[in-house]
């Protein structure tokens, strides 16, 4: 289950009113690369991961997702905060209002409201967590795109730790692909064809990157899953 | 009791540079280094174009604790990650216990001053019900 913590994860102290930036930083909450996306994405992934990495490292960084949505829902907030109609109209943002009021929404920076079309889930870890290498890849594209949109300090520096979150969270599914990536090469070289992958001369590249401790197979990797059913999905012969 | 008043993280560095020394082990910044960076591993930092990360700052009491536990519980959250995929790195588990003590001490530290920051809390004993007596974190909080 998950419980609140009544603080943010990195401080938000906007002092000054910018409805322009508010309209663009919406994108990181309710766009296609946002955190809500980014959240729902690890969060629904996890469930079919192979192995204990996978489901713990999905859940960690899903679970830290929802701070960072926290934490750009904040900002808009406070760049909106006390907004007249006037000001609301300049910056483009009667539309929302005209369903929303003040109230925060999840859209993209065109007002397309959030859909979950935005992610992928195949039950394949290999193809989950590439997508989440690229999704935290255009995550931190867009998150330089939106420094560049700024000059306000109170928000350039939120966004100047998120986008370092996003490079963090790129080399962690990374480590976990190349780890995954590791398991089926070992499985389909020594198990299925039963050579000796030390003595074989057919080895490839990628088993002869093999380091001891990630020396099981990925059937000693599925027996240790409660999800063998469903991980049978990656097994490739 | 844990001394949130150690802003200066020579400690950690020592800590990280000597006593922990491993050649295996990604370098790291201090907490505090790596709470302003959004990033613990300085392998992994990257800097945007010139920005420079904030320098962040408490103004008062309250602030200085809820800042040196945000520092404390970022470390351990960065450890975290780093040990699901390193479940035998027991130098980077060392560490991270040490973090997660003082985010727990400051913590407790910071709910008997200030209020609960879960709905677990211990300073949740008296009426009115103080879950919902503080700012809520959106909220701007200046002059607390």
């Amino acid at each position: 289950m998950f419980s609140y913590q009544k603080r943010l994860q990195y401080p938000i102290d906007i002092k000054k009113k910018d409805l322009r930036m508010a309209k663009f930083l919406v994108t990181q909450y309710g766009g296609s690369n946002g955190e809500l996306a980014a959240a729902l994405r690890y969060l629904n992934q996890r469930y079919t991961m192979p192995d204990n990495r996978g489901k713990a490292l999905l859940t960690d960084i899903g679970n830290e997702e929802l701070a960072h949505v926290e934490m750009i829902s904040t900002m808009i907030y406070q760049l909106m905060k006390d907004a007249t109609m006037e000001e609301l109209r300049e910056a483009g943002l009667d539309a929302h209002y005209a369903e929303h009021s003040r109230a925060l929404y999840p859209t993209d920076v065109n007002g397309v409201p959030f859909t979950v079309a935005y992610f992928a889930s195949t039950g394949d870890p290999l193809a989950d967590i590439s997508e989440d290498m690229a999704a935290e890849q255009k995550a931190r594209a867009v998150y330089e795109n939106l420094i560049d949109l700024t000059t306000d300090p109170d928000v350039i520096g939120p966004l100047l730790w998120l986008r370092q979150r996003e490079i963090v969270h790129f080399n962690r599914f990374k480590e976990l692909f190349e780890y995954y990536e590791k398991m089926l090469n070992n499985n389909t070289s020594s198990s299925n064809q039963n050579m000796n992958v030390n003595n074989s001369s057919q080895m490839n590249s990628n088993s002869m990157n093999f380091n001891s401790q990630n020396n099981a197979t990925l059937e000693q990797l599925l027996m240790n899953s409660n999800f063998s059913d469903i991980s049978q999905g990656i097994m490739r012969d | 009791m844990y001394n949130y008043n150690f802003l200066n993280d020579q400690w950690y560095r020592n800590m990280n540079y000597n006593s922990y020394r491993n050649t295996s082990m990604p370098s790291l910044f201090t907490p505090v280094e790596g709470y302003n960076n959004g990033n613990l591993f300085a392998d992994l930092y990257s800097q945007y174009k010139n920005y420079q990360p904030v320098t962040l700052t408490a103004r008062n009491d309250k602030e200085r604790i809820l800042l040196e536990l945000s520092r404390m519980a970022f470390a351990a959250h960065e450890l975290n990650l780093y040990l699901d995929l390193h479940p035998e790195d027991t130098t980077m588990l060392t560490l991270f216990n040490d973090y997660r003590q003082k985010t727990n001490d400051l913590t407790k530290q910071y709910e008997e001053k200030y209020g609960p920051l879960s709905i677990s809390s211990d300073a949740l004993t008296q009426a009115p019900f103080m879950w919902e007596q503080n700012a809520w974190p959106w909220e701007v909080q200046r002059n607390v």
